[in-house]
């Protein structure tokens, strides 16, 4: 009963959880609206737009119902620049995540909105109440992939959103005829970022080395590429803690040892008076 | 603008994306089922039971779904059979979500049964069923024990929650374990390291990886969310 | 520590040199001698979980002849030659060239287990600083045995431009099956924990790599 697989998303959950995300679609049917269980779908209307989860697209796709748009960053010259980014502007680092998404407001034409920011209360609070009401109330109305409805379906070009990766895979699969350019032309271009990408992911290890750092930032990462090394990064990162561990006791000893000196003292110095615990 | 963009903005109905971004309830149930597995799969220690009946809330939605496909599956007309097909796999994937997340907690259970049960906080993560479960799963293997080799022990020895010699027989998860999260918005990292404890200044959508018990705080708070 | 944990234990057998500090009757066949007294001063190589013990705790005996015998430990302890200074040295120089196992096949659990019984804050950084420059080589080794370089590869191109490349995978897949000698050599000297981290970096690669296999078939 109990599941045997190792904590923390594997390959193939990442990528059920990557089918999540809204693409967009036209239809080339009509067809009603379902009651799913994740809510109503919308009715689907040739030639009008619609925003799709990208399970249910896959299989209208499939069934010759819609065609899928592909997202603006899988657009070969987006790739390009991606990787250009990735190659000669920044040989290091991930290039950025999406920028984090606003929204127009429909209560005040012309204003627009952070998405999932902090609510400042003001003078225009009982106009866009409908708005906000529902973004900001309960926790879970923060918005993150695959739920981020600007993540694949309006997702700007030149960023790679979070399930990037598995989101390629499937339309290039499964919507080859869809896409922007020849699929072996977008395909070779993902390969190149793959190959980039993959080539930072090993040398991230290094920041590491022996200085026992108490965290790895992997910022602009992608869900699957997290998957194929999630092992081993925490497998290395609770090594060198273990490795560590009386090291660090010795040393968070030494520093409560310096701080009630520092107390004992009288001379008030602040830099003594770190707080190092939670 | 293509012709599709144009004809887009005359439909009466605006696309969700431009009207008013009320999330339905049902999706939000959906959001917070897939939130709630994603952090119970990528944690080493057990979560609490969500207390606001989001898991009745979804068996009986489940349970309905599941009516309802048996009183479509006899209309042949193709139309509503392929709506049938869309219900179903959908259904198919709550399914998978429920049991997935039930049987990742029962696997964190299973893993460390005395831990969770000789505790009063740890045991109220649990929910009723997963408590009954666990203590009866101790009470069955305990006795297993004792019938096929610790009854042979002196009594004394035959206990499974000793401490003696500064060891417990209990075992517990690792909550310095590291995990990955990604931050939801900016926020100041207290983070305890071999070398330095500090504290990181993280930007929103950053992925991090650190120690379970450093990242605990941010998590409850809604701060970041496990990836 | 874990109470079921099978490495820990294996561990704790571990023989390490100790030094008793005082007689003690009978015991001399520890020392090749046996029927005779084990005298103050003899080494002999004792496991850790035995050493330990014996020497956090004291004789307690209280000694009114010669007060320097009371309350004595009953024994001290040096690093095994495991974590000896020709192999902190030779570690230092070059870490990807030690075989770890050959020392110890735990021997990072034993140096953890010897660093919370007497503080070597050298031995600590030297090690963490092994510990990840051999793992960025095992990554490496296991990307390799796991599927071909990137999980990407070994898929043909799908359409234009990808042909030449699809051959090209197939030769490099070939060449890897083996992990060839200086690999082989290394793959060989990993402790335990590194064997863990080659396992988990390899099994990333391969799921990978069967995931991508998979996207078509679905």
């Amino acid at each position: 009963m109990a599941l045997p697989l190792p904590t923390g998303l594997t390959q193939n959950e990442v990528s059920f959880l990557a089918e999540m995300e809204m693409v967009t679609v036209v239809p080339r049917q009509r067809l009603d609206s379902i009651d799913l269980l994740g809510g109503k779908t919308p009715q689907l209307r040739p030639p009008h737009r619609a925003q799709l989860p990208l399970w249910l697209a896959l299989l209208l796709k499939k069934q010759r119902r819609a065609n899928i748009v592909p997202p603006a960053w899988m657009h070969p010259a987006s790739l390009a620049e991606i990787i250009h980014r990735e190659t000669k502007e920044d040989p290091e680092a991930f290039s950025p995540p999406p920028p984090p998404p606003s929204r127009a407001l429909y209560a005040q034409p012309g204003t627009a909105r952070r998405l999932n920011h902090q609510h400042q209360p003001s003078f225009l609070d009982d106009l866009t109440q409908t708005t906000l009401d529902s973004q900001q109330q309960d926790p879970n109305s923060i918005l993150s992939p695959p739920f981020l409805p600007s993540n694949v379906a309006e997702s700007p070009a030149g960023y790679l959103p979070y399930h990037w990766l598995e989101i390629a895979e499937a339309l290039l699969t499964h919507a080859g005829d869809d896409m922007p350019a020849p699929a072996g032309e977008v395909r070779s271009l993902l390969r190149d970022l793959v190959e980039v990408r993959a080539a930072k992911m090993r040398s991230s290890t290094s920041a590491l080395e022996g200085f026992g750092d108490a965290w790895l930032t992997l910022r602009g990462v992608g869900a699957m590429e997290l998957a194929e090394n999630r092992a081993f990064l925490a497998g290395l990162v609770d090594g060198v803690r273990k490795i560590g561990a009386s090291a660090e006791a010795t040393r968070r000893e030494e520093e409560e040892e310096a701080r009630r000196g520092g107390e004992y003292g009288g001379d008030g110095d602040e830099d003594s008076d770190e707080d190092m615990g939670l | 603008m293509d012709i599709d963009d144009i004809l887009a903005s005359l439909d009466p109905h605006p696309p969700s994306s431009s009207s008013p971004s009320l999330i339905p309830p049902e999706t939000r149930d959906l959001q917070a089922l897939t939130r709630h597995w994603v952090a119970e799969r990528s944690t080493p220690e057990l979560l609490s039971w969500p207390s606001d009946g989001l898991f009745e809330r979804i068996n009986d939605k489940i349970k309905r779904q599941i009516e309802k496909v048996e009183e479509m599956t006899g209309d042949m007309d193709p139309k509503t059979n392929f709506a049938l097909i869309v219900i179903q796999t959908e259904l198919e994937r709550w399914k998978f979500l429920v049991r997935s997340y039930l049987r990742c907690r029962v696997g964190k259970i299973d893993k460390h049964l005395l831990h969770y049960i000789s505790n009063d906080a740890l045991r109220t993560r649990m929910s009723p069923i997963e408590e009954a479960y666990a203590r009866r799963h101790q009470l069955l293997l305990h006795n297993h024990y004792l019938n096929s080799f610790l009854g042979t022990f002196p009594p004394a020895m035959q206990n499974l929650n000793d401490t003696a010699g500064n060891i417990s027989m209990i075992d517990s998860p690792d909550l310095d374990s590291a995990v990955f999260i990604r931050l939801l918005k900016n926020a100041e990292i207290e983070c305890h390291g071999v070398d330095v404890d500090g504290v990181l200044t993280g930007k929103e959508g950053d992925i991090v990886i650190l120690r379970w018990s450093d990242a605990k705080g941010l998590v409850e708070r809604g701060d970041a969310e496990l990836v | 520590m874990s109470y079921y944990d099978i490495d820990a234990i294996l561990t704790d057998a571990e023989k390490i040199p100790c030094t008793f500090q005082i007689d003690v009757p009978d015991l001399g066949y520890l020392d090749n001698q046996p029927g005779h007294t084990l005298k103050a001063g003899s080494r002999v190589a004792l496991p850790i979980w035995l050493a330990e013990m014996l020497a956090i705790a004291n004789t307690g005996a209280v000694d009114m002849d010669d007060p320097s015998q009371s309350s004595k430990s009953f024994i001290t302890f040096d690093l095994p030659s495991a974590l000896g200074n020709d192999v902190v040295q030779a570690l230092k120089a070059d870490p990807r060239s030690v075989p770890l196992r050959d020392q110890s096949a735990h021997f990072y659990a034993l140096a953890t287990h010897m660093m919370e019984l007497s503080e070597e804050p050298e031995l600590s950084a030297v090690l963490r600083k092994t510990f990840v420059s051999r793992a960025a080589e095992i990554a490496l080794h296991a990307r390799k045995v796991g599927g071909g370089g990137s999980s990407y590869h070994g898929r043909d191109g799908g359409g234009a431009g990808g042909k030449g490349k699809g051959k090209a995978t197939k030769e490099d897949n070939a060449s890897n099956l083996g992990v060839g000698g200086a690999g082989e050599e290394f793959l060989r000297g990993l402790d335990e924990w590194e064997r863990k981290l080659f396992r988990s970096a390899h099994d990333g690669t391969k799921a990978s790599k069967e995931w991508m296999e998979n996207v078509k078939k679905r």
